[in-house]
């Protein structure tokens, strides 16, 4: 399954977590899925993202149910991913359109749900250090992205990423593609990382990238993100 | 007016019959054959104006241009030319008439060029005495025949012809040593051969252009209404099934509260899995009006669903219209697995413009193969089937490109 996720994490210090959700027993249910990992700790939980931050403002991981109170967080997100929060975003919104705003909107990871514990702790350790965890909702999501402007993905890419989402098993998926687990998951974590392209730049997207090419997933000039960028951030005259 | 109403008019094909489930019967893509009823619509009307037409050309040349040909045939100046010439255009304006009622007209050109070529010789046979009696037929009758032979053209092609015949006439008239009382005469015949034709070959030619107009609208409107009604079928299914899912949920919830059932109990946790299962692909259904593919991947869902299958059925985009063979193709080989499916099952639709990939995963487990085609890769048309199993999960896909 790749690099470990915990491989640039400095220090013994567990993992801050802050829960935010409005419903108490889903943070209750969340919190006895991360209390399996000893690596990590919930430090607040909360139904305002503000108030759960300010009562942890160390907390390296903000867990944030995208519906709160009736309504989609989608500015809060992208406020908290511009000011370099790693936002793993877990929602039963799980339509395609939904998950693409979340990654455009800096989220560093999507989560359905549904999705169960181990994809949960696989995805908070993996935000903490800044690299992608795409669980196959998401994989989902990303193959059948219709916008014209989606990032372009190799044929290898797509298919990880589609039978990834089909089988969600990536040993399955090695054993169809004749390739290794690793590589599966480099195509389907390369695939992710070229997301960050998409949407407003965000803090967060540019740790992600920057630790895509530190771990030597991904190229610069196979991103071109960083013209793209410059481009993005000049102001229009 | 033109190449198609010539088609026979099609009706639309029988729809469908509805598959198994309750899941309401989804919209089939349009096709060709609907698209053609207000062509059919415009053919019909065109129909009424040909009869018209071969009727008034025929009549006119047996019961106006015939009796008077005869009662003249001394005084014509070749009277075997101009009797020829109306057994000619009568056998030609006949034979042309029943053509185009059978929707093959004879080719429009060389017969409009004949009928010029008669007009002429007609003229030159007529004599000068004759010039402008009923027994010179050509001023009477070639302008209706004109208008079989151009039928389905356009106007200035009749137009076109009738100044042919207005030339001719007028070489004739002035040939002939022509007084001002002639050439006022001509005038009038000129007029007289003109309005009535076009103005029946114009006339027929909006008519038939708004019938197919109207029968278009009525189309549209047909179709709207109809995928409305589908929508508000599908929308009330939904609900139908909210409100049965909501109840068993609420059933299992209501046990789980009052301490009625334990959480550690398989039997419980496997309702409560079925529950959010069905509660999970009703949220997931985002279509208004279900897809043909996806309607008939839910139906067998819900029927394997009925039979205590936890099933998540998974569609990312909509498929594009896909013609019934590949349609099936894509779906019978996985509801036939799914039908043999223990444990749990997971369906998942990707659709793009060019590529719909379906799949079903299952757990694997001894025994036979599912019902369908054996493991490995098989080409069937355009439709790809893969089957595996590794032991831990069994995997049939199938796939669909452009």
């Amino acid at each position: 399954m790749g690099a470990d996720p915990m491989a640039a994490v400095s220090g013994d210090r567990p993992i801050g977590v802050a829960i935010v959700d409005d419903h108490p027993v889903v943070v209750e249910g969340v919190r006895a899925w991360l209390a399996t990992e000893p690596r990590l700790t919930v430090l607040a939980t909360g139904d305002d993202p503000d108030e759960v931050l300010r009562a942890a403002p160390e907390a390296d991981v903000v867990l944030l149910d995208l519906r709160l109170h009736g309504r989609m967080a989608l500015d809060k997100l992208a406020e908290l991913s511009a000011t370099g929060r790693r936002v793993v975003v877990y929602s039963e919104h799980t339509d395609p359109q939904t998950m693409l705003a979340a990654l455009d909107a800096g989220a560093v990871a999507f989560l359905a749900k549904h999705e169960g514990r181990e994809h949960c702790v696989e995805t908070v350790l993996a935000a903490a250090s800044d690299r992608p965890y795409v669980p196959p909702t998401l994989a989902g999501a990303m193959v059948g992205d219709p916008r014209p402007d989606r990032p372009m993905l190799s044929d290898k890419e797509r298919e990880a990423l589609l039978l990834w989402f089909q089988s969600m098993s990536k040993a399955s998926v090695a054993r169809r593609m004749q390739i290794s687990e690793h590589t599966v998951k480099q195509y389907v974590d390369r695939a992710r990382i070229k997301y960050t392209r998409a949407g407003r730049p965000a803090a967060t997207k540019a740790a992600l990238l920057a630790r895509a090419i530190e771990d030597g997933l991904v190229r610069p000039e196979e991103i071109g993100i960083y013209r793209s960028q410059a481009t993005h951030d000049r102001p229009t005259p | 007016m033109s190449a198609d109403l010539n088609a026979p008019a099609h009706l639309t094909d029988a729809p469908e019959a509805p598959t198994r489930a309750s899941v309401p019967t989804p919209r089939e893509p349009v096709s060709p054959e609907a698209l053609a009823a207000p062509a059919a619509v415009a053919h019909a009307s065109d129909r009424g104006a040909r009869i018209a037409a071969v009727v008034i050309a025929l009549a006119w040349h047996v019961a106006i241009a015939l009796p008077a040909v005869l009662a003249a045939r001394a005084e014509f100046a070749a009277p075997a030319v101009v009797l020829g010439a109306w057994i000619l255009v009568a056998v030609t304006g006949a034979v042309a008439g029943v053509r185009l009622l059978q929707g093959s007209p004879l080719p429009p050109w060389p017969l409009a060029v004949l009928l010029v070529v008669v007009d002429a010789a007609v003229f030159a046979a007529a004599g000068e005495r004759q010039l402008f009696t009923a027994a010179n037929w050509v001023w009477g009758t070639l302008g209706w025949f004109f208008v079989l032979a151009v039928w389905g053209q356009r106007v200035m092609g009749l137009i076109a012809l009738l100044s042919t015949h207005a030339v001719i006439a007028l070489v004739a008239v002035l040939g002939h040593g022509a007084e001002p009382a002639d050439v006022a005469r001509y005038v009038m015949y000129v007029y007289g051969t003109f309005s009535l034709p076009v103005a029946v070959f114009v006339g027929s030619t909006v008519i038939v252009g708004l019938a197919r107009e109207r029968a278009a609208v009525s189309a549209a409107g047909h179709a709207m209404a109809a995928e409305r009604d589908a929508a508000e079928r599908g929308r009330q299914e939904r609900r139908d099934r909210l409100a049965l899912v909501s109840s068993a949920a609420g059933r299992v919830l209501g046990d789980l509260a009052t301490g009625q059932a334990d959480p550690g109990d398989p039997e419980v946790q496997r309702r409560c899995m079925l529950a959010a299962a069905r509660l999970r692909r009703l949220i997931a259904e985002s279509d208004d009006v279900p897809d043909p593919l996806l309607h008939e991947l839910r139906a067998a869902a819900d029927l394997a669903e009925r039979s205590g299958l936890p099933i998540d059925l998974v569609t990312i985009g909509t498929p594009p219209p896909l013609p019934v063979e590949v349609r099936r193709r894509l779906a019978d080989p996985l509801t036939g697995t799914l039908a043999d499916a223990r444990g749990w099952a997971r369906l998942t639709v990707v659709s793009g413009p060019d590529e719909v990939v379906v799949s079903l995963v299952t757990p694997d487990r001894e025994g036979p193969e599912a019902t369908g085609p054996p493991p490995g890769e098989h080409d069937d048309g355009p439709v790809q089937y893969l089957y595996e199993r590794d032991g831990n999960i069994r995997w049939a896909q199938t796939r669909w490109r452009r």
